[in-house]
């Protein structure tokens, strides 16, 4: 059974002659423990799938299941859409989005204290995850203190504290100079493995096609899957 | 986990720094509640203090304290004489500038009938009342002179023999008690300068009126006698006397104004200080309005600052009491602290105002009361704010 499984997803903005296609009908499986990039152009919808996907901004159409469950079927959630991104789903963002307040640690902990883990629990358990990601050394660090690669480390462990069926990524190498991205992307490659959490990556990092199991490209809005011998290492410009 | 504590922590010296800003501004409303109330309780102290049943006054007049009341010395004994009347006594009340301990300072003289009558010196902290009939004096220590000192007023000096803290007029100048001849003689007290004028003055009037020198040279001692009065008279009523018929009976057979302690209460609250307390009062609002919209402002920026965090925590699902109880905290921390500082600031600034700060814990939890509401009101316009913002907020590059 696949973790993610998307029938005609589609997203419109606006009505009439002003309506916008965002996202056409897309379809999309994806199983655990597989990595997808999702290349394409700015604009071409990469992120509107992705605030789809975790109902932060609900598509317009389409069915979408997760580890089993119809979350969204045609303009209906059966579920209170920010339990199931705090249980269910990993972000990992461009800009890491640590907060600036917290200590590397203490972010990762967060989420667990979210998901009602007591304190102590929560703290035993990210320095856990923390030693998993090579960065227990930083734990009483503050973000601004910490290199990027260091900060999307933090991030990544606050992704995976709630062990979730799905991580959605998005640009997570592109702060990153070549040699740490490759060390982020073997990271989720072995997280997805060993965890069996299937990972969605957005990207225009060419250089890091090599990792990932499958490449969909996404342009106006329409979803193709790609050959993945085809797009690495062509450039395709940064956003 | 306290997310609210965790930022404090992070920006400790920013968020004290605020602190002690707000907490100077409520400080200056708490003050200026003192100053409002102290107003008050000064214009009412001296009518409260003599707390004579009647105060006779001049015919048509608000006075003493509102308006001028000039009466003749012997209203005293017109008045002792009515029906009712226990005891009467002579007032006189004058607001004087002279140099007094070093420096020109202004104060009010109340003069008064040493031996047993009203209006003698409240609030004595040190030394004794007036016990002679002349020559000694009770002063309020806002004037920095010291039991035993010797003070020249007009042509004589006058011994303190009593010091009294707090005894200040509805102006808030301090008192000066002296025995009713005493204070007379220093109203009416020219210079020979001023008399030489005077006398010279009335010389030329009754040459013109048609005097023969003789006759203008026997005159006109009369003519320059300035005749000492009084401004009030205070009365003591007999046991089981009416006030109010006693009143009547002055005021229909002396034709003068009488008035009760209450009445006389009254007409200060009413007159004199109505305006300044309505000013005072003024103030005072706007200057809550304004702490309320400062800390609305600081809350709210405070929000502002950490809002991509609070997109980052609602796209990460963090449900909707983390974010409010992260702004709500951080908006009481502020209020509250800044109240208790301002509390303290106010300890610190009472003793050396220079006018009577008057607090009453009423007046204190109101304000209170008020800050809370806005600190609280402030926080949910805040959260309002990041309730509203989109978790796509934190996808932006």
């Amino acid at each position: 059974m696949p973790v993610l499984d998307i029938r005609d997803v589609s997203q419109t903005f606006g009505e009439g002659e002003q309506a916008v296609h965002a996202l056409k009908p897309t379809s999309l499986s994806v199983e655990a423990g597989e990595l997808v990039a999702l290349l394409g152009p700015s604009g071409s919808g990469k992120s509107t799938l992705l605030l789809a996907i975790s109902l932060i901004q609900p598509p317009t159409t389409g069915r979408i299941v997760i580890d089993g469950q119809t979350l969204y079927d045609n303009g209906r959630t059966g579920i209170d859409e920010r339990a199931f991104r705090l249980r269910k789903v990993g972000f990992i963002f461009q800009q890491h989005n640590l907060i600036p307040f917290l200590t590397a640690q203490e972010n990762v902990a967060l989420m667990l204290q979210l998901n009602g883990v007591r304190r102590q629990e929560a703290a035993r358990r990210a320095r856990e995850l923390m030693g998993y990601l090579e960065i227990g050394h930083r734990a009483g660090s503050l973000p601004a203190r910490l290199s990027g690669g260091e900060q999307q480390r933090v991030a990544i462990g606050r992704a995976l504290a709630n062990e979730p069926t799905l991580i959605l990524a998005d640009e997570p190498t592109a702060a990153l100079d070549t040699e740490r991205g490759a060390k982020v992307m073997a990271l989720l490659r072995r997280i997805a493995r060993e965890r069996r959490s299937a990972v969605i990556a957005v990207t225009h990092d060419h250089r890091m096609i090599e990792g990932f199991d499958t490449v969909y490209h996404l342009d106006d809005g329409r979803l193709a899957r790609v050959d993945r011998a085809a797009v690495g290492g062509r450039g395709e410009g940064a956003a | 986990m306290e997310l609210a504590l965790k930022d404090i922590r992070r920006h400790l010296g920013k968020f004290l720094a605020t602190i002690a800003g707000v907490a100077m501004l409520l400080a200056i409303v708490l003050v200026m509640n003192g100053i409002y109330r102290g107003n008050i309780e000064d214009g009412v102290w001296l009518i409260e203090s003599i707390g004579a049943d009647l105060w006779v006054v001049e015919r048509g007049r608000g006075g003493p304290f509102n308006e001028p009341s000039r009466m003749p010395l012997d209203s005293t004994k017109s008045v002792a004489a009515t029906p009712g009347v226990a005891r009467a006594s002579s007032l006189v009340l004058y607001t004087a500038q002279r140099e007094l301990g070093g420096g020109s300072q202004q104060f009010t003289i109340v003069g008064y009938d040493v031996f047993g009558g009203a209006g003698g010196p409240g609030r004595l902290v040190e030394g004794r009342a007036i016990a002679a009939p002349r020559y000694e004096m009770v002063a309020d220590r806002k004037l920095g002179l010291r039991l035993g000192a010797s003070v020249p007023l007009g042509g004589d000096a006058y011994t303190v023999v009593g010091i009294t803290g707090g005894a200040v007029d509805s102006g808030g100048n301090p008192l000066v008690y002296l025995s009713l001849p005493d204070a007379q003689k220093v109203q009416y007290e020219q210079d020979d300068r001023a008399l030489t004028a005077a006398r010279a003055a009335n010389l030329q009037r009754l040459r013109k009126a048609g005097y023969s020198e003789d006759q203008a040279a026997r005159v006109l001692p009369l003519l320059s006698a300035a005749a000492p009065g009084i401004n009030a008279v205070l009365v003591t009523l007999a046991p089981g006397a009416h006030e109010q018929e006693v009143a009547r009976n002055i005021r229909d057979w002396l034709y003068f104004n009488v008035y009760t302690t209450g009445e006389e209460r009254d007409l200060m609250l009413e007159g004199r200080l109505s305006r300044a307390s309505a000013v005072l009062g003024l103030f005072r609002s706007l200057l809550v309005l304004v702490s309320i919209v400062i800390i609305a402002l600081i809350v709210y920026v405070l929000t502002i600052e950490k809002i991509r965090s609070i997109a980052t925590l609602k796209l990460i699902g963090a449900p909707n009491s983390v974010i409010v109880r992260l702004i709500l905290t951080q908006s009481m921390l502020l209020t509250l602290s800044s109240f208790a500082l301002a509390y303290g600031l106010r300890a610190v600034i009472a003793p050396g105002f220079p006018r009577t700060l008057a607090f009453t814990t009423q007046e204190t939890a109101v304000t209170f009361a008020v800050m809370l509401a806005g600190g609280v009101i402030a926080s949910f316009m805040a959260i309002w704010h990041a309730l509203r913002t989109p978790p796509q907020l934190a996808l932006g590059g």
